[in-house]
């Protein structure tokens, strides 16, 4: 009795967060991104830069020198008046050579995780903290914020770099929401007028039709998904994958597919043998700017 | 084996004070007719003088065995042991290791101001 009227407030409750989660202003999210360096003489920016882009959005810094290297990906997950900033970093640091010559790298993963108001500004020392007494250090200002996104959400980069002895990158990390596929048929010396779809990362199959002109047209089913995780630690650890997808194509209730297809949402055309001498044409790309 | 070369080990023998007093006896009388023996004796003790003389001992009554000191061998052990850091160190910056220090003081840190 008691949990059957618990049940009957929940579903509207339930409803209620929903409808206000969807009704909620949408945010931008934006990382101000600093690189200095201090030495004897002074303090030097290195590079200055900004990424900004929906509240999902991460920030993968690299910072690059003859003998080290870190890479970091940084996200955000949103409190009400804080965030929490968690970092995955991944470094190579060149220890010596080997008895051949080459040189000898040693690597390291390890997150950190934090706890920031919005606006306020996290100093990063990518290479250790600084030794007392050490007059030679290198830091990364990072300021997290959050503004209304006025309908804005697409993901932006700047960077501005200075002189001296790292490399400095910044990027921009989305996971797609939705994947354009942009679908073409070769049968011998035919091609099929290019098909748009809009499909979403792990949903449903979508039955497609491919005419061909002069031809019977080639029905299949395709669904897009999620890569593999993949294999490398550094790829894992700075998802590089993240905007990637995959295709899979299966003929028309089959349940194994024909083929699968995978690559980055970056408008190049990947091809897919099928069965009768057929080749699918696949270019996956962003959806449109909102 | 000719006749000196005999009396050359008896030479040899007397100068270390091997010798009785009857071989010593018959040396002398030998050596007071040869005088290719007399002048090889001579030579011989100038060497073992030379030898007292580099030892540091040159009143001894016989020549001084070489001998081994304690100080000698600790300086020798000082020196190989410093030969082998320097060469350990050569070798470790040259042909890398699993490096030095604390891995925390390599690794980022994050401050919030």
């Amino acid at each position: 009795m008691r949990s059957s009227s618990f049940a009957s407030l929940a579903v509207p409750a339930t409803l209620l967060l929903g409808v206000a989660a969807i009704q909620a202003p949408q945010h931008r999210l934006t990382y101000r991104v600093e690189v200095l360096r201090a030495t004897g003489a002074g303090r030097q920016s290195l590079a200055a830069g900004e990424v900004s882009g929906s509240v999902e959005t991460g920030l993968r810094l690299s910072l690059r020198s003859d003998s080290t290297e870190v890479e970091a990906l940084f996200a955000v997950f949103s409190e009400t008046d804080t965030a929490t900033l968690t970092a995955e970093f991944f470094s190579r640091r060149r220890v010596g050579r080997s008895r051949r010559g080459l040189p000898l790298w040693e690597q390291d993963g390890y997150t950190r995780i934090v706890q920031v108001a919005w606006g306020d500004t996290a100093r990063v020392y990518p290479l250790g903290p600084p030794r007392r007494g050490a007059q030679d250090s290198i830091w990364v200002d990072l300021t997290v914020l959050r503004r209304p996104a006025g309908g804005e959400v697409r993901p932006a980069e700047t960077l501005s770099l200075g002189t001296g002895p790292f490399e400095v990158a910044l990027e921009a990390v989305v996971r797609p929401r939705r994947g354009v596929v942009v679908l073409t048929l070769v049968r011998g010396g035919a091609v099929s007028a290019p098909r748009r779809y809009d499909l979403i990362p792990d949903g449903a199959a979508k039955r497609v039709q491919l005419p061909v002109p002069g031809r019977l047209p080639r029905v299949l089913d395709v669904a897009l998904s999620r890569p593999e995780t993949p294999r490398s630690a550094r790829d894992r650890t700075l998802a590089l994958e993240a905007d990637a997808v995959c295709l899979r194509v299966a003929e028309p209730d089959s349940l194994a597919p024909t083929g699968t297809v995978c690559g980055r949402l970056n408008n190049v055309a990947r091809r897919l043998p099928l069965s009768g001498g057929d080749t699918l044409i696949a270019t996956f790309a962003w959806p449109g700017a909102r | 084996m000719d006749e000196h070369t005999e009396w050359l080990r008896q030479i040899d023998a007397e100068s270390d004070g091997e010798l009785t007093l009857v071989e010593q006896a018959a040396l002398a009388r030998h050596l007071a007719g040869c005088t290719h023996c007399s002048g090889a004796r001579a030579s011989h003790l100038e060497l073992r003088v030379a030898l007292a003389q580099s030892a540091g001992a040159p009143q001894a009554r016989l020549a001084p065995r070489p001998v081994i000191r304690a100080r000698t061998v600790a300086r020798w052990a000082v020196f190989a042991l410093l030969a082998g850091v320097v060469a350990g160190w050569g070798l470790h910056a040259g042909w890398g290791g699993p490096g030095g220090g604390a891995l925390e003081d390599v690794r980022a840190v994050i401050v919030v101001r």
